[in-house]
């Protein structure tokens, strides 16, 4: 099932160019690859957000799937009906036996805050769907404010850096676990600066046998304050530092680390490139950047120890 | 902030009025074009030792706003239309825990996602309900920041007063322009304690703030006691400004936005000898249906203009009763309308009147 990226480059991109999304804006490349790693026809659902309001500017479609869009909260139940109404539609003879991918879109406030209902249910109903995130780590379409998956001493418009406060107090939701906490059929943690990574998770998570979860880190050079051609360097050094490990959770419960960096960065250098933590330079911050690292070696600590119990658990049963 | 004029957006001006207000609980969540506003109050509240929540959920926010209200503090939410609709649950429980909350609506285009111009689709929703249940809220309509301001700091004094949630109602401009705006203290009123507030019970007898009464006729005598409350609210809060509507050949009727562009038609109007006066109701609900009925009353034709398919026209009509010709200008899915247009319509209603 390996990515063949000769045979890919001759597929049509089934989200085409002129979309209204910002220059170096790492959402469509997480689009793009999730849609041209998908090997059956795909049905695709998208919530409120930076992804829907600049591929859909009415009349115009960057979208050469078929595509629903109804509020904010919502992408995961949407979708949940959609894929409903195909398998009874299916069972009922009424449209061709075949497969269909069905994959719903969210940001990260649309999947992490108000959208977790929803998602939550869908998991839970075990629809044969998969939602990905493309998590910029804040509201970026309404004008960057926090959101559950902003990291701590992050700054935004509505956690704001100066003398009394230092950006976000919180650390960030750990999405994925609470994903895995539904027992799914697959999850996985991904990043567009790794396409065959990414890929071959979309590829496994749509023929997996229940639902499916993809979280991708898509830097946002707005709201990161860094250069509009840095995304992708910034998302790689995300996975270099551990701050954001890339694996992939299987039922009933094995986990596999998909990259291992070679030698794990400290996290300080993925937060100098980004201005949203330039308070943190500060010598009254510099803890905030040791209890970023803390939570940093925490999950990794955590996400090794979850590998090493899955090999132990596959070697007893081999 | 001093108390001199500044140039400032109307959703920052409403965010310093309310904290001037004393405003010390606002539980936001982020949607376009009233962002200005959550940004302000994340700022501004830890600064007079406040509180700034960002909510997950537009129905997290107005919860807190619940939650904070029912323990007697001035609490605060603000969205745009389709954040409101989020809302309505909550505010529909407010409504029957008689709980003071100041709701802000920059209305936006719609139905559904709609877009992000300004509009005034959710008259309905705010005058006319919009959760479920029979209840009114207080709806205050400004048409400019100055306004905005001066409407979010009486609000509070009204929600404390009556006992109930009072609505700011806005639209996207009126909250995305800047001018010159001052801060003024609200007139202020001699308000009731707030005996019924969850203070903690500790030497005194225990209080309940609900809004379930399950009982047989219970909530029939509630309803009773909220409608009396709405009759006294309709008798005394009721707010308009008129703009030389005696003698006018017609009056046009037409809040926020809406009336702003009315005041250029009625310049341009008297360029060709048409006189166009302006009935501007500043509170919708109560909606000012004396003022209507009596100009109806010496037969003056109204034109009612709104930045929507018609919606307040009804009110207008319904104060008419027959008694003189009213006609409508509007315009849907947001956008303010043009003033070429109203002036047709003043024209052929003149004409026909």
């Amino acid at each position: 099932m390996a990515i063949n990226l000769k045979k890919l480059s001759a597929k049509q991109d089934l989200l085409a160019g002129g979309h209204a999304a910002c220059a170096g804006c790492t959402g469509p490349t997480v689009i793009r690859q999730a849609l041209l790693a998908a090997e059956t026809p795909v049905v695709c659902g998208c919530a409120t957000g930076c992804m829907e309001v600049t591929t859909t500017l009415y009349p115009f479609t960057s979208w050469r799937t078929p595509f629903i869009h109804s509020a904010f909260e919502n992408s995961a139940a949407t979708m949940s009906g959609v894929e409903t109404a195909f398998r009874a539609l299916r069972r009922k003879g009424r449209v061709p036996d075949r497969e269909i991918g069905f994959i719903a879109f969210g940001g990260d406030g649309g999947t992490y805050d108000i959208g977790l209902q929803s998602l939550s249910g869908m998991l839970e109903r075990g629809h044969k769907m998969l939602y990905i995130c493309y998590d910029n780590e804040a509201y970026m379409n309404t004008g960057i404010q926090r959101s559950s998956a902003t990291p701590k001493g992050a700054e935004t418009t509505t956690a704001q850096a100066g003398s009394v406060k230092a950006g976000k107090d919180q650390n960030r939701k750990d999405l994925t676990a609470i994903v895995i906490a539904h027992n799914p059929a697959y999850v996985a943690q991904a990043v567009p600066s790794l396409p065959n990574d990414f890929m071959t998770k979309v590829q496994e998570a749509l023929k997996a046998d229940g639902p499916s979860f993809i979280n991708v880190l898509a830097p946002c050079h707005r709201g990161w304050r860094c250069k509009p051609d840095t995304g992708i360097e910034i998302a790689q050094l995300a996975v270099e530092t551990c701050f954001w490990p890339l694996f992939k959770w299987e039922r009933p419960g094995r986990l596999t680390i998909t990259y291992k960096p070679k030698e794990k960065r400290p996290v300080a250098e993925w937060i100098k490139l980004q201005g949203r933590f330039k308070h943190l330079e500060e010598p009254r911050n510099r803890h905030i950047i040791d209890e970023l690292q803390a939570e940093v070696d925490r999950k990794w600590n955590e996400l090794l120890a979850m590998e090493a119990a899955t090999q132990a658990a596959q070697s007893k049963a081999g | 902030m001093s108390s001199s004029r500044i140039l400032t957006s109307g959703n920052e001006a409403a965010g310093e009025a309310a904290a001037r207000a004393g405003c010390r609980l606002y539980f936001g969540y982020p949607i376009t074009p009233q962002n200005e506003l959550t940004a302000y109050m994340a700022k501004r509240m830890p600064e007079v030792g406040g509180v700034f929540i960002q909510a997950e959920s537009e129905l997290a926010a107005i919860s807190m706003c619940y939650g904070a209200a029912a323990t007697g503090g001035r609490v605060m939410t603000s969205s745009s239309s389709p954040g409101i609709s989020l809302k309505m649950e909550g505010i529909s429980y407010a409504a029957g825990a008689e709980l003071p909350v100041v709701i802000i609506n920059v209305m936006r285009g719609g139905p559904g996602l709609g877009n992000i111009e300004p509009a005034q689709g959710d008259y309905f929703q705010a005058t006319k309900g919009g959760g479920h249940g029979d209840y009114r809220l207080i709806v205050l309509a400004p048409w400019g920041p100055q306004e905005f301001a001066d409407m979010t700091g009486e609000a509070f004094e009204l929600a404390d007063f009556y006992r109930i949630p009072v609505m700011v109602l806005a639209d996207g401009l009126v909250g995305q322009m800047m001018e010159p705006v001052v801060f003024r203290d609200p007139p202020r009123r001699e308000l009731p304690p707030k005996d019924w507030a969850l203070t903690g019970a500790e030497g005194r007898a225990a209080r309940r703030v609900v809004s379930f009464y399950i009982g047989a006729g219970v909530l029939a005598e509630h309803c009773r006691k909220l409608r009396a409350k709405y009759d006294r609210i309709e008798s005394c809060e009721t707010r308009w400004a008129e703009t030389d509507v005696t003698g006018a050949d017609l009056a046009l009727v037409a809040y926020g936005t809406s009336a702003r562009v009315c005041m250029e038609a009625a310049r341009l109007a008297r360029q060709e000898g048409m006189k166009l006066g302006l009935i501007r109701p500043q509170t919708l609900w109560p909606f000012p249906k004396a003022v209507v009925r009596r100009r109806a009353e010496e037969g003056m034709p109204m034109l009612v203009v709104e930045m929507s398919q018609g919606q307040m026209v009804e009110d207008v009509r319904l104060a008419v009763e027959g008694r003189a010709p009213v006609g409508f200008v509007g315009r849907g899915g947001g956008g303010a309308p043009a003033i070429a247009e109203i002036l047709a319509a003043a024209r052929a209603l003149r004409k026909k009147a």
